[in-house]
């Protein structure tokens, strides 16, 4: 069953900017599904045109449709995405930094299992229960995230975005929160659409994969197919074969970059 | 400044000074000259009453010009203009009741008075930004005001100070006509000035203080310098207009400096449009004439004579109802309107600015 | 001891206006300059409810202090909602247009004369003593009733969950828009508690010792005790209140009855060179706007 579709989406800033064009993804349920692409090729702006805009940005979807549940969800304010399930983790700001730990766990809605879901999350991140008063702010960075997911945890989500897993992290915190996400999806049937830098990351934890580059979708497929693709072990993975070659010379890369955008 | 549409095809400019023109082509000299002989023949077949408008607007504009030039340009925001006035004012009619000080000396006393509030004034810019300097030079107001109540109360000047006219080589400056030019060759004078300044390099470093500070202090402009050379100059300025302001009226009193004319001065340049010299002018016109539209307006209504009474209320409801309509509904002002409606027409048939030159 | 009194009659008035101001900013960083017009459609309000319910003072004031929160809300659909996207400044200055607007529109209705809701609701205002001071009965009730919102609003704040959510919002809008809080209805909130407390004190001032169209400038004197305690503490914006009352009154008292109108502004200059931010605001705040 498809949980979250998008189709031929366009994202534009300040009425002139266009920051992704024609991206065409879906998310079905229990599935982890991973947007791979190195920096500015718009996965931020993708994640947060599924989970709303909040006019600051002066951000809009102009184009294509986004679909949750079978709904349309484009264009909805964050708190109303969140209220359907779509909850997202961001990369930047993703605590309430004056707030204490348990704080930022009870100030998201859904007051009626307040004390299940922080049981809930304390089963899967232990060392917050540890930091339970602990201001949001002093927390490290492999903690914050922790937290950051906890908090979206609480929103009782069916479909989880997350927005640089691994951004800053030490790959052993790393490989810890990705076991966790692991556990979340097969514990509680929650899909995460994770959008990632690290390639490797990315692979091992996911079932499917998209690679974006300039704001459109180049490339998707299985991981394991990703995996041993050799463009990507190329650009991404930095597993290069013989001779260093350059952009340029991938027809192969240049062709699929043809044929999906 | 960007240069408009009118001159963008056919017309090359060749060289610097060419570049630096205010005026360039043909149709704009003729514009131009038109322009000035019409503000040269208006006092000579308006009514006293339209004079008198005209005098006021142009004191208005030296007044918005110089707050434009600080808060539009340089960034920094200030709620004292009315105190500055005040300080203008009050110096005139100090030295002109206690010594009998003669207009060329009063006239710069209290510019350098207004530089010197400027200072004082421009101090908080170095350690605060955005609401906390608005809300230091607002204290800063009241603390002038208070100063100016206290003079009047101990020198028994408690209904205020009268001053006579001015009298320059023993020409005395009465009558409507004498004003009328005086305070148009001052308006012309300072929005001269304005122009050179922000095609200086002073005015490009205003600039960049308000982009970007650290940005700008990288690049090695001195922030505080130029954020007091700011205040200076803009002080300087709105003290002369204080000046102009006591001898107009013959008479300082301070009440008529209180918190509503500074917001009537933020009023004109938001209302004219921030970041725009032009929108300075615009917005100086509109807000005087506002209060006298809207007495005409009232004559047009039917049942009018409660209301009338209360002519000073119905002004301020106005006033604070056409604030609220420019801040939600056109945010650039009524130079955001004058070019849009310019737009419409240099551009028709096509609807959008090429996006090189676009403006926001 | 009157000058003790004195100072806490008047630390009251002005804490109890600036928790409005403080509320505001801790929401939304927007310096409610509306919040002295509004205070006095509040009293107004009272009026108008005194001459409706001629008999029944409880009922009026009750009535009144329901107005008075339909009119936060009604301030923030209307007017604020829209102004969420643009800059601080816009939004500071439409609040400022706004209490031009208000301030037009009671002179109109009710002309500027001075008013006594007491004698419309026909309750006394007894003086009370307490050893050698004299207080009146509705200043006292103001300060009473001050220390009852100040830690209703303390308890609110830290552990009632719209105050947790009042305060998240305040501090990332849009991390609370993505945890499913839903900002306008924080906002709102937020406006009419402070619209509430305003109107409160606006109310028991006028019940105190009338009203005229000059009560704004009361707020105007109440600014900078918020901004003094920093703009974003409620604790602040009571000890500000304190230190400013204090100096008002002993400087009247001691140097020159003229110089009450000024010395709030004189403390804030000091306290902006000493220490921009505040005696208990977050420093940050500071670089934010």
């Amino acid at each position: 069953m498809t949980l979250l579709s998008v189709d031929k989406m366009e994202v534009v800033y300040k009425h002139v900017i266009t920051a992704v064009q024609g991206v065409t993804l879906s998310v079905t349920e229990k599935q982890i599904v991973a947007l791979l692409g190195t920096n500015g090729a718009g996965k931020t702006t993708t994640l947060r045109a599924i989970s709303g805009f909040l006019g600051l940005d002066d951000a809009r979807v102009t184009e294509g449709a986004i679909s949750f549940e079978g709904r349309r969800i484009d264009n909805l304010a964050p708190h109303e995405t969140a209220a359907r399930g779509v909850v997202l983790v961001p990369e930047r700001e993703k605590v309430f930094p004056n707030l204490t730990v348990a704080e930022n766990l009870i100030a998201p809605v859904k007051p009626r299992h307040a004390r299940l879901q922080q049981d809930l999350v304390f089963h899967f991140f232990p060392r917050l229960a540890d930091l339970r008063n602990k201001a949001g702010g002093l927390l490290s960075g492999g903690e914050r995230q922790m937290l950051a997911i906890a908090s979206a945890l609480v929103c009782e989500p069916k479909l989880l975005l997350i927005d640089e897993l691994s951004l800053g992290l030490a790959p052993i915190v790393v490989d810890g929160l990705a076991r966790q996400l692991a556990a979340i999806r097969s514990e509680l049937g929650i899909a995460i659409l994770l959008v990632e830098q690290s390639a490797p990351v990315a692979l091992q934890l996911a079932d499917y994969a998209y690679v974006m580059e300039n704001g459109r979708i180049v490339l998707d497929g299985d991981c394991d197919r990703l995996k041993s693709h050799q463009d990507v072990q190329e650009f991404y993975l930095g597993q290069a074969h013989g001779e260093r070659r350059s952009y340029r010379d991938v027809k192969q890369y240049r062709r699929s970059r043809r044929w999906y955008g | 400044m960007s240069r408009s549409m009118p001159r963008a095809s056919g017309y090359f400019r060749t060289n610097y000074t060419q570049d630096l023109q205010l005026i360039q082509t043909r149709t704009e000299w003729l514009a131009a000259l038109a322009f000035v002989a019409l503000l040269i023949a208006v006092p000579f077949v308006a009514s006293p009453f339209l004079l008198d408008l005209c005098c006021q607007v142009f004191l208005a504009s030296i007044g918005a010009l110089s707050l434009m030039l600080l808060t539009g340009y340089a960034g920094q925001i200030s709620l004292g203009h009315a105190g500055l006035i005040a300080a203008g004012a009050f110096t005139t009619g100090i030295l002109a009741r206690e010594i009998h000080a003669p207009f060329w000396l009063t006239l710069p006393a209290s510019c350098i008075t207004g530089i010197l509030l400027g200072l004082i004034f421009g101090l908080p810019s170095l350690r605060l930004r955005g609401l906390y300097l608005a809300v230091s030079t607002l204290a800063l107001h009241f603390i002038v005001i208070y100063l100016g109540g206290e003079y009047e109360t101990r020198r028994g000047f408690s209904t205020g100070i009268l001053i006579d006219p001015p009298s320059l080589f023993g020409w005395k400056l009465t009558g409507g006509r004498a004003w009328y030019f005086v305070m148009l060759a001052f308006a012309a004078a300072t929005l001269f000035a304005c122009i050179n300044l922000l095609r200086s390099r002073s005015g490009r470093a205003f600039r960049a203080v308000h982009a970007r500070e650290t940005v700008a202090e990288a690049l090695g402009i001195g922030i505080a310098q130029y954020k007091l050379l700011a205040f200076v100059i803009s002080s300087g300025m709105t003290a002369v207009a204080g000046c102009l302001f006591a001898y107009y009226r013959g008479f300082v009193s301070v009440e008529a400096f209180d918190l509503f004319l500074a917001i009537q001065y933020v009023a004109m340049i938001i209302i004219g449009g921030m970041g725009s010299l032009l929108g300075a002018l615009l917005g100086a016109t509109f807000v005087i004439i506002f209060p006298y539209a809207i007495e005409s307006l009232l004559g047009f209504l039917p049942n009018v004579k409660a209301l009338a009474a209360d002519i000073f209320a119905v002004n301020y409801a106005a006033f604070g109802l056409v604030m609220i309509l420019f801040l939600l509904l056109e945010p650039l002002g009524l130079v955001g309107i004058w070019r849009r409606v310019q737009n419409y027409f240099l551009l028709w048939p096509f609807k959008y600015r090429p996006l090189a030159s676009a403006r926001k | 001891m009157q000058l003790l009194v004195n100072i806490i009659v008047l630390a009251s008035i002005y804490s109890l206006i600036a928790c409005g101001y403080v509320l505001i900013y801790r929401v939304s960083r927007v310096l409610n300059l509306a919040h002295g017009e509004l205070m006095m459609l509040g009293a107004y309000l009272l009026l108008a409810t005194a001459s409706m319910f001629a008999g029944n003072a409880a009922l009026a004031i009750a009535v009144a202090i329901l107005l008075s929160v339909v009119v936060g809300i009604l301030v923030y659909f209307i007017l604020m909602r829209r102004m969420t996207g643009e800059m601080v400044l816009a939004a500071i200055l439409a609040t400022v247009a706004l209490g031009i607007l208000v301030r037009g529109v009671l002179v109109l209705i009710w002309s500027s004369q001075q008013q006594y809701p007491a004698q419309a609701l026909h309750v006394a205002n007894p003086t009370l003593a307490f050893s050698s001071a004299h207080i009146s009965t509705w200043s006292f009730v103001l300060v009473l009733l001050n220390a009852a919102v100040y830690f209703g609003l303390f308890l609110f704040l830290r552990f009632g969950r719209w105050g947790m959510r009042i305060r998240a919002a305040g501090q990332n809008p849009l991390l609370a828009a993505q945890r499913g809080i839903n900002l306008h209805f924080v906002y709102a909130l937020a406006w009419a508690i402070s619209t509430l407390t305003g109107s409160l004190a606006g109310m028991l001032i006028a019940l105190d010792s009338g009203m005229t169209m000059s009560m704004p400038v009361l707020a105007l004197k109440a600014f900078p005790v918020a901004l003094v305690g920093g703009l974003d503490s409620l604790a602040g914006a009571l000890l500000g209140a304190l230190i400013i009352a204090a100096a008002e009154v002993l400087l009247i008292y001691y140097v020159n009855p003229l110089l009450s109108d000024v010395i709030p502004f004189l403390v804030l200059v000091a306290m902006l060179i000493i220490r921009p931010w505040g005696l208990f605001g977050t420093r940050e705040e500071l670089d934010r706007v």
